[in-house]
């Protein structure tokens, strides 16, 4: 059983920070702030969930704290993503070689 | 009342935060949760006791749905990240929703936000939320299809 858990938790760590170091790759490399939220927004908060998932089979103490984070981490992640962007796009910030775009022709 | 429930959610949260469950602590919780109670004053939705067992139910399904839209979504951004000609052809679209409320609205478009390459940029008076995606080919199907499943699980959840 515990070995079961730890190798659990050593696949979590490693995916985690697999998506975590994606996450900011995504920021760094994709085109205007818009793109780049997905990647903060969504891609990194799946690193930290899966880094908390890790806590939560590995340490016997911090369980329910953890899984309170994540669901908190679920709500909040999108919202800051949205908030963020709907900001940007208030001010004026023109995104990169756009296909298409609804929201201007209103 | 109707502040028993939040408050009892309330305290044990707090309990779970400071992991300590002897009488102090909960007393603490107590008086924490109704001072947020009062700061806040939550409104008191009508709370329909027969049709609680379904919304439940409903509310967990939709959660691991959400679960699952968070991981494709992550894989989804990953690959278009890794990948060396950075394969996007952004956009905004314009998704419609049939949700009335106000929560079920901001709940349909945090969902949106979840779903694999798709950001809610803004949301009009009518209930038309504009929709970020990374890739908008032949965007429009694919959308409208899971729009009505979320909104279906949303109907469940709240009617």
């Amino acid at each position: 059983m515990e070995t079961i858990f730890q190798l659990i938790a050593i696949i979590a760590i490693t995916v985690g920070t697999f998506f975590s170091i994606v996450g900011v790759l995504g920021m760094v490399r994709l085109p205007d702030v818009y793109a780049r939220l997905h990647a903060t927004g969504k891609v990194g908060v799946f690193g930290v969930v899966l880094l908390l998932v890790a806590a939560v089979v590995w340490t016997p103490l911090g369980w329910a704290r953890a899984l309170l984070l994540i669901a908190l981490l679920m709500v909040a992640g999108p919202v800051v993503a949205h908030a963020l962007s709907s900001a940007a796009y208030r001010i004026g910030i023109p995104m990169k070689r756009p296909v298409r775009n609804d929201l201007e022709q209103k | 009342m109707i502040y028993v429930w939040p408050v009892a959610v309330l305290t044990l949260i707090y309990l779970v935060l400071t992991s300590n469950f002897t009488l102090n602590n909960i007393v603490a919780g107590m008086v924490v949760a109704v001072i947020v109670l009062l700061l806040f004053r939550p409104q008191s939705g009508n709370l329909a006791w027969k049709r609680l067992p379904t919304a439940v139910l409903a509310s967990i399904k939709y959660i691991i749905r959400l679960m699952v839209d968070l991981l494709v979504s992550g894989i989804q951004v990953a690959r278009i990240v890794l990948s060396p000609s950075m394969p996007i052809n952004p956009g905004i679209i314009a998704i419609p929703t049939r949700c009335e409320s106000d929560l079920s609205r901001a709940l349909s478009a945090h969902a949106i936000t979840l779903t694999p390459g798709e950001m809610v940029v803004e949301i009009s008076e009518d209930g038309i939320m504009y929709t970020h995606m990374l890739d908008v080919t032949d965007a429009d199907e694919h959308v409208r299809e899971a729009q009505e499943m979320r909104e279906t699980m949303l109907k469940k959840i709240f009617e």
